[in-house]
């Protein structure tokens, strides 16, 4: 999404102001709360005021200037963090990435890693969101909901809006977090006024007029401004004055009037033309024209310096826009001009200044507001072809919400004219997630494109509908149907459409990954890959690089799988990537199997960096059952254990299958290792999993039937061509065979075992097997058996031995005392928070250290009091030393 | 934004509204306001009347008034049948 500075320009202290020190110094009072408000319609100054305030107050700020396209939450969070970048390069930039990834997390847990850098920023600083009142999206207002209720401490709020946000701003006003200006603020006082025409217009009104004037415009400040300019060189001020005062005329609609009359007729001319540009420049000015004699530039200046109502955008004098109000009156009066008898001669008409300026913004490879001109003008067929992009659509690049609202207003005629705008406008809708509308537009797409006859641009629209449907199943999790339209898409779209290509192909990847087809989704993740290369697809390439990982890895080809891995951590470069987290969860894994458990703890932990992403989702489990099997590696069964008793609770709402038999296989290998059979037993009843099965009958010593689950099982992972969990049942029948008696048998197959193993260099896999393991191993190498690979695992299982041993004999001062004396234990991350609080840590500072929100540390800090029966930090530090918990 | 898929809402059940606004603007506005009559009266306000085709229509109508700084002192639903030639003054 190209980002566009002159939103993020901090407008500067205009020349000709009337300094407001009272109001200034409110709003630096008000510095200490979450939010200022500046709350009044358009005229009343409050830009010009906030850039007076922020003059003087040398706190760094940022600045947003919205306009409707914020409305779309994506847009708005870029761009809120394009704003922030001017005060903290880099900050965000995970975010960033995180908003264009094909599946993007909610807005809150982005907002949630948003704030915990911003912690990070230590001088108190500035966010000013201007012209609030073009935002009327829920979404969006519940993203500043969210700001302003995690709001970190060194920042402050400022919202400039003709109209009060739909925010809950009658709790900041209980909380005196809010400051409020208003109308009544900020009308200029009839001594304000005095020194704003006398001294800074250098008019010279008497006070009985300034009076009268006062009156008239109610402090208006806008009115005022126009009014002195109307003034200024007219010889009877007094009649003017009467004459103004003596009128019902609306205000601004008197002084435009007065203002342009008093102007040249060339440059009423330009005001009128170019009213109907949200920003203006020179050479775009010249391309609108019809009658340039003067050249835009040159006009521009002059405008500027008679204070007419020009703004600048930049430093450059290159970019300026009209000041809204008289923008407004502007329009209305060139609109006048079109119907009623023409004042003006040699004045184009809209649609021709429109057409003009679209062109002029196409020439300049400004795509959306080269749209947004020829939607104005009306002119569909180049609106339509401008939306189109050349291959990347508009609203794929930050323009969803003009898209929307052109197509929206186009009769339906139009639409079934071009069955591409009913494409068009079911993508559009389906990135806004207003998922309802879209089916009908892909029917009325379907419909139209009966009566076209077919070339490679209708193939290429049904391949696209079908691309749209594939999305829409993937919202259901409906696989078969995200197979099915995503072949299609494939199918019919147009070998040069990358774009929508790389997200039919991604999805059907997936799709095949779900379903369990590893050989077919593998192909589908590299392809996804090349050609998210070719696109620049970053998001897509690293999505579908770390996929194809997982299958690597769970293909046994570990050193393969390592690579992959690694390099999507490159692709995601130096900057913390949050789309990142399961390659970095996978390199953990690898080289937990290899047994560096160093290594592995350190991706573990980097892994984890933005947990909150997962929080609440049933995609936290692997991670957590990593962590687990780490923990048992390390020696601590209590701790693995309870790590799972969590996760387990908290995602069991989900009820997915098979996020839960995953959990629970390694919950009854822990169990097995602690030798509590009954659990594993209970585990076993409620779970199917056949190796859970055969793990609980081997305890029991029932290596037969041990024997008879093992076996089909095993055939269907060699159908199935799942060479990891064949790895895993075959592991688990040498271990039955030899217990059943079957020695012979059993050294044979864990030949088979060790060089399907090799190639991968897995150790972990065995030495998790106990003594069983390390006997059978023993025996096989008498019988010359790969020798180096096996006394190389002979060797970590000695170590293993040694660690054990000195874990029981040191049983008290191992890291996990026994939780068990309270009614409810802690769970780990309790304890985790309990210890830092015992260190003396806020809860900001642990927020910061474990990545959580802080209102997630108060409620764990809550949840601990409640178990140790306490009521604050001091008295929960002593208990739980008692208690032998630190 | 009016949805163009639905029908088009009958005119003779369309809602006449009536927006009062403070200071006189003249009949060359009658285009902007979308063809709504307006009338103009004696204490200063502006009254802009007319059928608006929906809410929707209505609050995009309150925010072009609110934008242009108009300062809106009602808005008011005129049953059908009260509007006569003896309500417009010059």
């Amino acid at each position: 999404m190209p980002i566009l500075n002159t939103k993020l320009y901090i407008p500067p202290v205009q020349p000709k102001i009337v300094h407001r020190p009272c109001l200034v110094e409110r709003l630096n009072e008000g510095l200490h709360r979450k939010l200022t408000l500046i709350s009044a319609p358009a005229g009343f100054g409050k830009t010009s005021l906030i850039s007076e305030w922020i003059e003087s107050c040398k706190s760094p700020t940022a600045w947003l200037s919205l306009d409707e396209g914020e409305n779309d939450p994506a847009r708005f969070l870029t761009y809120l963090v394009a704003s922030l970048q001017t005060i903290k390069t880099n900050i965000g930039a995970g975010v960033l990435g995180l908003l264009q990834s094909p599946q993007p997390p909610p807005a809150e847990a982005i907002l949630t890693i948003l704030l915990n850098e911003i912690t990070a920023i230590t001088d108190k600083f500035i966010l000013v969101l201007d012209d609030y009142h073009a935002i009327d999206a829920k979404p969006v207002d519940h993203i500043l909901a969210f700001l302003l209720e995690h709001l970190p401490p060194k920042m402050h709020l400022v919202i400039a809006t003709r109209e009060d946000p739909d925010i809950p701003l009658a709790r900041l006003r209980t909380k005196s977090q809010l400051t409020e200006l208003r109308v009544i603020d900020l009308r200029f006082t009839n001594t304000e006024a005095a020194v704003f025409l006398n001294k800074v217009m250098n008019l010279n009104i008497s006070e009985d007029d300034i009076a009268a004037l006062e009156i008239r415009t109610e402090g208006w400040i806008a009115g005022l401004q126009l009014a002195a300019i109307s003034i200024r060189g007219i010889k009877d001020i007094t009649g003017f004055i009467k004459s103004f005062t003596g009128s019902h005329r609306f205000v601004m609609d008197y002084l435009v009037e007065e203002v342009l009359q008093r102007q040249p007729e060339n440059i009423q001319i330009f005001l009128l033309q170019t009213s109907i540009l949200d920003r203006l420049c020179g050479p775009l000015c010249d391309a609108v024209q019809s009658n340039s004699n003067a050249s835009g530039q040159d006009i521009l200046e002059y405008l500027e310096h008679t204070n007419l109502f020009i703004v600048p955008l930049d430093d450059e004098r290159h970019w300026y826009r009209y000041h809204h109000l008289f923008a407004g009156f502007l329009r209305q009066r060139r609109q006048q001009n079109n119907s009623t008898s023409k004042r003006y001669e040699g004045m184009m008409d809209e649609k021709e200044l429109h057409k003009r300026a679209s062109i002029w913004y196409e020439n300049n490879n400004l795509e959306t507001e080269a749209f947004h001109h020829a939607a104005a003008a009306n002119d569909i067929e180049h609106a339509s072809y401008l939306l189109e992009g050349k291959g990347m659509p508009l609203h794929f690049r930050g323009a969803v919400i003009p898209v929307l609202n052109w197509l929206a207003s186009l009769p339906k005629t139009a639409l079934d004219a071009k069955p591409l705008l009913w494409v068009m406008y079911a993508s559009a809708l389906s990135m806004t997630g207003q998922i309802t509308g879209v089916e009908e537009k892909l029917q009325a797409a379907e419909a139209s494109l009966q009566n076209v006859e077919s070339n490679d641009k209708t193939r290429n629209l049904i391949g696209h509908i079908a691309s749209i449907r594939a999305l829409l199943a993937a919202l259901n999790n409906n696989v078969e149907t995200i197979i099915t339209q995503s072949q299609r898409a494939l199918k019919y779209l147009h070998p040069d459409n990358l774009a929508v290509r790389t997200a039919a192909i991604w999805k059907m990847g997936l799709a095949f990954h779900l379903k369990g087809d590893r050989t077919t989704a593998k192909q589908a993740y590299t392809e996804a890959i090349s050609i998210s290369q070719a696109t620049g697809n970053i998001m897509i390439n690293i999505s579908s690089a770390t996929f194809l990982g997982i299958i690597q890895e769970s293909d046994n080809q570990l050193f393969t799988a390592l690579q992959t891995y690694k390099h999507v951590l490159q692709l995601a470069g130096d900057l913390p990537q949050p789309a990142a987290s399961e390659a970095s969860l996978g390199l953990a894994r690898v080289f937990y199997e290899w047994n560096d458990l160093e290594t592995a703890q350190h991706y573990g932990q980097q892994s984890l960096r933005f947990a909150c992403l997962l929080e609440n989702s049933e995609r936290i489990v692997p991670y957590k059952v990593f962590q687990a099997r780490l923990k048992l590696a390390q020696g601590d069964a209590s701790g693995a254990a309870s790590i799972l008793a969590e996760v387990e609770k908290s995602v069991q709402q989900y009820n997915y299958v098979f996020r839960m038999s995953e959990i629970a296989v390694s919950q009854v290998e822990i169990l097995l290792h602690q030798g509590n059979l009954t659990a594993a037993e209970q585990i076993a009843k409620t779970q199917k999993h056949p190796i859970i099965k055969a793990r609980v009958l081997l305890a029991h010593g029932d290596s037969s039937s041990a024997l008879a689950i093992l076996e089909p099982f095993r055939q269907q992972m060699e159908e199935k061509d799942w060479k990891d969990e064949l790895l895993k049942v075959m592991i688990l029948q040498t271990l039955a065979l030899h217990a059943n008696g079957e020695k012979e048998k059993a050294l044979k197959l864990l030949g088979d075992v060790l060089a399907l193993a090799k190639p991968g260099g897995f150790i972990r896999i065995f030495v998790n097997e106990g003594a069983p393991m390390a006997g059978l191993l023993s025996d096989a190498v008498f019988q010359g058996i790969m020798p180096d690979y096996i006394s190389k695992l002979l060797a970590i299982f000695k170590v293993e031995e040694q660690k054990s041993e000195y874990a029981i004999a040191h049983k008290n001062t191992t890291s996990l005392p026994t939780n068990q004396t309270l009614i409810e234990p802690l769970s780990q991350r309790e304890l985790e928070v309990l210890r830092l609080i015992a260190k003396g840590f806020s809860n900001r500072e642990i927020s910061e250290r474990l990545f959580l929100a802080l209102t997630t540390v108060k409620g764990h800090n809550q949840k601990i009091f409640d178990k140790l029966q306490v009521q604050r930090r001091t008295e929960a530090v002593a208990r739980a030393s008692e208690l032998g918990l630190l | 934004m009016s949805n163009k898929l639905k029908p088009k809402t009958d005119p003779g059940q369309q809602m006449i509204y009536q927006i009062r606004l403070k200071g006189h603007l003249d009949h060359k506005w009658t285009d902007w306001f979308g063809g709504l009559t307006i009338t103009l009266e004696k204490s200063g306000d502006t009254l802009v009347t007319g059928p608006v085709s929906d809410q929707a229509a209505l609050h995009g109508l309150l925010k072009k008034v609110r934008d242009l700084g108009m300062p809106l002192l009602s808005v008011n639903h005129v049953p059908p049948g009260q509007i006569d030639a003896s309500n417009i003054k010059k």
